[in-house]
């Protein structure tokens, strides 16, 4: 992508980074400013909220590994790419990010940021995070000239804190609670 | 359209972000400070108590009575105890009410305890303790089924009701100047879960005599006794 510019410049990320900080800080003030609720609205079929929220971060972080192994294939590192993996990166990148969203909203709405353990300490941190960088990442794709290694940082920040999250999160419920629907 | 797509999708989750904060406004607003067990999608159980509670004639759902504060006195004077442990295990709760008045203890036995007060009557549970804790929930039939989201965490329970010497212990006293708060709670079994904290730092409890109450914390001689009524 960057051989295709005339100029290759950082300038076009101020403004995806400047976006992606404030929706970081956003959802970090919220987060601790508005006063839990206890409770959200659950989806169907499942025992309770929690579990809602385990199984969606799970599908999600399953979704991250598709990223991962699509993305590494678009740049080539797996031979060539077949001709579908940009859409598959696409849409699994749409999916998991859509799946993130309920979780995240009833982590903010019921939960509120916590400090309660390191667990959850990082487990909030990497959750503002994960949405800012998700927003860097998205509005930098459209941005042309930027520097090669732009993408490829951006989408593994993003990575990590998706797997930071599963990891503080579900893979804690599995681990302590159990697997259960 | 290809160079849109990103942006499309961001607002895609936002919207979403949006329409499920909505639906959650919506929902947990219409019962002003006492959510509707229900809205979350609670498990049967909480559809099936509130009968058995005096003067629960109100719709569930519109019982203005229920805000989580200590010092209205309830019409209906409820007395109960129920104890037991929490969905998927790793922590017990207490609940003891007296004369409507409720006093919740919610403690792994290790360093998580909660401390929560509020009100029972028409078979809703209505608690709330420090740091935004709060407990939510529903009695009948012997039993109490609810949620407590406290620290960041939630637990769900439904336990059951107990008879001395099982129940919710407390003790607080002041050792060689550090404030001690100790809570207990002795299931059924005998089995017994307990946190002290001093100055509060939580660590385990020892345990304590369920006939007497007396416990050893830091070599001092204290007495827990059962709760009655609302926190000193």
């Amino acid at each position: 992508m960057s051989e295709q510019a005339r100029r290759v410049s950082t300038a076009g990320l101020y403004v995806p980074l400047l976006l992606g900080a404030v929706v970081t800080v956003t959802l970090g003030v919220y987060g601790s400013v508005h006063t839990p609720t206890g409770i959200a609205v659950n989806v169907a079929g499942f025992s309770s909220p929690q579990t809602v929220k385990v199984w969606l971060a799970t599908g999600a972080a399953l979704l991250a590994l598709v990223q991962l192994v699509s993305a590494l294939s678009m740049w080539g590192k797996l031979g060539s790419p077949p001709s579908w993996i940009g859409g598959l990166h696409r849409w699994s990148g749409r999916f998991a990010f859509l799946l993130t969203v309920p979780v995240a909203v009833h982590c903010l709405y019921a939960l509120g940021f916590a400090t309660y353990d390191t667990r959850t300490l990082a487990h909030s941190l990497f959750g503002c995070f994960f949405f800012g960088a998700f927003t860097v990442k998205m509005l930098s794709l459209p941005k042309r000239g930027l520097p090669g290694w732009t993408l490829p940082l951006l989408g593994g920040a993003v990575f990590t804190a998706l797997i930071g999250l599963w990891l503080t999160s579900s893979f804690w419920y599995f681990t302590t609670i159990g697997v259960n629907l | 359209m290809k160079r849109n797509g990103p942006l499309l999708t961001l607002l895609a989750g936002l919207a979403l972000a949006a329409v499920l904060i909505t639906v959650n406004l919506t929902v947990t607003a219409r019962g002003g400070d006492e959510p509707d067990p229900a809205g979350f999608g609670a498990p049967p159980a909480t559809t099936a108590p509130a009968t058995t509670a005096p003067a629960a004639s109100a719709p569930p759902s519109a019982a203005p009575s229920a805000e989580p504060s200590p010092e209205v006195a309830p019409a209906a004077k409820v007395n109960a105890v129920w104890a037991g442990t929490v969905d998927g295990g790793g922590a017990s709760i207490a609940i003891s009410v007296t004369d409507g008045v409720a006093v919740a203890y919610l403690c792994d036995g290790r360093k998580a305890e909660v401390w929560l007060q509020g009100t029972a009557a028409d078979g809703k549970l209505s608690l709330t303790g420090k740091k935004g804790a709060i407990l939510t929930g529903a009695f009948g039939g012997g039993k109490a089924t609810g949620t407590v989201a406290a620290n960041g965490r939630r637990w769900t329970f439904t336990v059951k009701a107990v008879a001395k010497p099982s129940g919710l212990y407390r003790a607080t006293a002041t050792v060689r100047g550090a404030k001690v708060v100790g809570g207990w709670i002795v299931l059924p079994d005998g089995s017994q879960v307990g946190v002290v904290s001093v100055d509060d730092v939580p660590r385990p409890a020892p345990a304590i005599d369920p006939a007497t109450g007396a416990v050893t914390v830091d070599g001092a001689k204290l007495t827990a006794a059962p709760v009655t009524g609302a926190l000193a």
